[in-house]
């Protein structure tokens, strides 16, 4: 008896293109279609951006800080800081437009069907309840589950994202724990409500560039096994290549260029994507390249 | 590395059965470390307790007053003077005094009243009732008041009840006690006659009567002390608020009641907690202007009276009482302050 | 005084320095000016407030104004007698006990627990009862009793800054203890102790008038303001608008107090800084 769909363990045996066929949908999960956002002082900061993100993919949204990508992601989820608001344009989720709809119905989409990660995941979590606790909390509020069993599916899940001694983990607080297990308890709690899509913002920008990289893993192992729809915004090219199919380039509250990840960092056409790609390269982290020769 | 574990039948069994286990264990740890810490705060009100009483005693000894010649009159002659200060136990260094004073007292021997001869214990037990009822009666709806006025001013920041609750509490704050018993009587007895302004009944003369003669004092006392923590509350909630954990809460979709319950009180009631904790000398001691005006037959003003009077045992009786009960509720304060916080351990 | 005078720039401020102006020239000259002889009984009893009797009269027909006037300088100057004991005692082992070592920090602590124990009314009637029922011991007591709030918060700022990095370079460069202090600390900590004294003063009227009101420090017939209150209890019936001006003194003094206390607050500190200046309109750079 559990809130999560039992049906992955059947899905993950497919491969990917013969549930790229099962659910063959035309309707993109999540349209954005030229969102422009403002600023308390009626300037605009995000320009007409349009994307579509098809169910079953992983986005990656790039671009340095105040392209406008975070205010993006914030627009999806409803959060935009007081003073920003949404100038123009729509967002559509599974078809239905969720700009227009009223706080409580989107309060509940979030909770449900949209989830997400962002940047620092001790802040995220009560400093003062047990990270075990915060996470049965979903399933005794969203899936009615008593105390025991709760905390059960807690353990389990806290198991499957690669903590472990999970019943350990569950009785410790946040400050108890590094930032990586925190980012894998956060990413439990998201979707331990089984949401569609999942939202990474800069999910791993405060973290260890290994612990990085087992993140980015479990992110990927998540999206095949339960047939989650990523988006992942990251300034990090490295974090892009290694997560997502397509990629989109924000500069100034513009996307710049779009594409298969693959293609547009091997040869991106548009000079900013270029000179992106460059600079990391100039760094000495060649994995771009690398990472797209084995996609 | 990462293992997504697809759930097997096994796996899940023994991770089940040892979450339940350390859940258990959990359980009864955080009773064993509640009681600890209660345990150490005790521990720490000792040297506390000892300082503190040993002020008390010391006031005694520094007064002029002298019950020996109180006695005996205008006729005593020194040789009487001295044997009576024997009788009185005057006659030893203060220390011993201060020792054998605080021994009796550990046994539940205050002394008597150098005047009356009653002993000091069944004047207190007398008017011990009487007082606690007050100072618990404040305390409640100090909370209840302070609690939801500071909770929704926290909740609707920025909004015309936050502005007028930090209007409300910065006035409270310089009403002094009497003014503000004083207006009550004129309001509740004067205006609309519908309480009495004074006097006291015990609970066993009926329920409602006993309460009647509880209203007024106790909400006197308490205005302070709800002004006060509707104020902490505020401004710790309305910051709470503010952090990403609860913007987090938000996101999974939990309640407005539960996050604000839960999860924002938790970490925003911390100074509002320990503003109370130093109120409760406030409303234990302060309920002497209370009980003045109000005419209660308190420890306040067995006190006063005795204080004015000269009758040291009887003060000395009386404050200890006071510390001693002013000292388990602080206790109980910190460790409540930790079991909200425990990461606020680290700090301390 | 400079924190002082950069809070007068702001409106609450001001409002709150011109009060107590008024009340501390009232406490000078007060006695001088009242109409009638507070002292004087006279037939009119319980009048209501009048042409002549501004404040109406008392149950022995004195002016209530007169008395008021008259007992402004004692519950003043008590006031302050009592915050400047209670700084004293409670300031300087505060610094202390940062710097003298281990022992001398834990007795200091151990101490101020002791005294924060204390009952506060009921211990300070007892002492000022006990020691001989006049003022100057009420108000010793009560010093005493406030040190520890001075102890704490002295403390507290010194130890915010104690460990600053500025301090320890200059330690490192062969400054004296002392020299350390004077410099750098005491700068640091003198917005929050003005602060604390203003509250302090607040509080220490509030309690000069409930131990007055309760007959403690008082030699009738003279005036004091919590003593006057305390008389028109008995006769609230008849002259229910007798509390209400003497209550109205106390209470826009001790708000005025507290006013300007936050006002210093808002404007001190580097916090306090940036927002006065940028009130003015100055651009100011932000690290």
């Amino acid at each position: 008896m559990s809130v999560l769909l039992d049906h992955t363990a059947e899905r993950a045996s497919l491969s990917t293109s013969e549930r790229q066929e099962k659910d063959a949908d035309p309707t993109p999960l999540l349209r954005v279609k030229e969102l422009r956002v403002s600023v308390a002082t009626r300037a605009e900061v995000v320009h007409g951006i349009s994307f579509d993100v098809p169910k079953g993919t992983a986005v990656g949204l790039v671009g340095e800080s105040g392209s406008g990508k975070t205010l993006t992601c914030r627009s999806i989820l409803g959060l935009l800081p007081a003073g920003a608001e949404i100038s123009g344009g729509d967002i559509e989720f599974a078809g239905d437009s969720i700009t227009t709809l009223a706080r409580r119905d989107a309060a509940r989409l979030r909770g449900t069907r949209i989830a997400a990660v962002f940047q620092d995941p001790a802040s995220y979590l009560n400093p003062s309840i047990t990270v075990g606790a915060q996470l049965a909390e979903v399933f005794r509020v969203r899936g009615r589950l008593k105390r025991r069993a709760a905390r059960a599916e807690a353990v389990e899940l806290l198991h499957a994202m690669g903590l472990h001694r999970p019943a350990h983990v569950y009785n410790q607080y946040p400050f108890e724990l590094s930032g990586g297990m925190l980012q894998r308890v956060l990413i439990a709690i998201a979707i331990a409500g089984d949401p569609e899509l999942l939202i990474a913002d800069e999910a791993t920008t405060a973290l260890d560039v290994t612990v990085q990289a087992e993140v980015l893993e479990l992110l990927s192992q998540l999206r095949r096994d339960r047939d989650l729809t990523l988006v992942v915004v990251s300034h990090d090219l490295a974090v892009i290549a290694q997560v997502s199919d397509d990629v989109h380039v924000f500069r100034d509250g513009h996307i710049v260029e779009s594409g298969p990840t693959r293609q547009v960092l091997r040869t991106p056409r548009h000079p900013y994507t270029r000179s992106l790609v460059d600079s990391h390269e100039r760094f000495g982290i060649d994995h771009v390249r690398r990472l797209g020769d084995g996609r | 590395m990462t293992t997504l574990n697809v759930r097997g039948g096994v796996g899940r069994t023994a991770d089940s059965a040892r979450g339940e286990g350390i859940a258990r264990f959990s359980a009864l740890s955080a009773v064993i470390s509640t009681a600890v810490a209660l345990g150490r705060a005790l521990l720490i009100a000792v040297p506390v307790l000892l300082v503190s009483t040993f002020i008390t005693f010391m006031l005694g000894g520094l007064t002029k007053q002298d019950p020996a010649s109180l006695v005996l009159g205008d006729s005593a002659t020194p040789h009487d003077i001295a044997r009576m200060q024997a009788v009185f136990g005057l006659d030893k260094p203060l220390i011993l005094r201060y020792f054998l004073w605080l021994w009796n007292a550990l046994h539940g021997d205050l002394g008597s009243s150098w005047f009356t001869k009653i002993p000091v214990t069944d004047s207190i037990a007398q008017r011990l009732p009487v007082s606690l009822s007050v100072a618990v009666f404040a305390l409640l709806i100090a909370v209840l008041l302070g609690g939801t006025f500071g909770i929704l001013a926290a909740v609707r920041q920025g909004g015309w009840l936050d502005r007028v609750v930090t209007v409300v509490t910065s006035f409270l704050a310089t009403v002094p006690g009497f003014v503000a018993a004083i207006a009550l009587i004129i309001v509740f007895t004067l205006v609309i006659p519908v309480l009495p302004s004074g006097g006291w009944v015990p609970p066993s003369a009926g329920l409602l009567r006993w309460a009647s003669f509880l209203v007024l004092p106790s909400l006197a006392l308490s205005l302070d002390t709800a002004a006060d923590l509707a104020r902490q509350l505020r401004t710790g909630l309305a910051g709470t608020l503010h952090e990403n954990y609860i913007v987090g809460a938000q996101m999974r979709g939990l309640s407005h009641t539960r996050i604000v319950f839960v999860h924002a009180l938790r970490n925003g009631a911390g100074p509002a907690v320990a503003v109370l904790g130093m109120h409760v000398p406030r409303l234990i001691g302060g309920a002497v202007i209370v009980e003045t005006v109000f005419a209660l037959p308190g420890i306040g003003s067995l006190t006063k009276t005795a204080a004015l009077e000269g009758d040291v045992p009887v003060v000395q009786g009386a404050l200890l009482v006071t510390i001693v009960l002013v000292l388990i509720s602080s206790a109980i304060v910190n460790v409540l302050l930790v079991r909200l916080r425990p990461a606020a351990r680290r700090e301390i | 005084m400079k924190q002082v005078a950069s809070a007068l720039r702001t409106r609450a401020g001001l409002i709150a320095a011109v009060v107590l102006a008024l009340v501390l020239v009232l406490a000078v000259i007060g006695p001088y000016i009242s109409p009638f002889d507070p002292l004087k009984n006279s037939g009119a009893i319980l009048q209501a407030p009048s042409a002549t009797h501004w404040f109406g009269t008392d149950y022995l027909g004195r002016d209530v104004l007169s008395r008021v006037l008259a007992g402004a300088p004692l519950s003043v100057y008590t006031a302050f007698e009592a915050v400047g004991i209670g700084l004293v005692i409670g300031v300087i082992p505060g610094i202390t006990s940062v710097y003298l070592g281990r022992t001398y920090e834990w007795i200091t602590l151990r101490v101020m627990d002791g005294l924060i124990a204390l009952p506060f009314l009921i211990f300070a009637i007892a002492v000022a009862a006990l020691l001989g029922n006049a003022v100057q011991q009420a108000m010793i007591a009560v010093g005493i009793l406030i040190a520890p709030a001075f102890y704490r918060i002295t403390r507290a700022a010194v130890l915010s800054h104690a460990n600053a990095q500025y301090v320890t370079a200059s330690q490192l460069f062969g400054a004296s203890l002392f020299r350390v202090i004077r410099t750098h600390v005491w700068s640091k900590i003198l917005p929050t102790l003005v602060v604390a004294t203003a509250n302090a003063t607040a509080a220490g009227l509030l309690i000069v008038s409930s131990l007055t009101f309760l007959g403690i420090g008082v030699v009738p017939p003279d005036p004091t303001w919590g003593g006057i209150l305390a008389s028109d209890l008995s006769y609230l019936s008849q002259a229910p608008y007798g509390p209400i001006f003497p209550s109205l003194l106390i209470m826009a003094t001790v708000g005025s107090l507290n006013l300007l206390a936050d006002a210093i607050k808002d404007t001190s500190g580097d916090h306090g800084r940036v927002r006065l200046l940028k009130r003015r309109g100055r651009r100011v750079g932000t690290a």
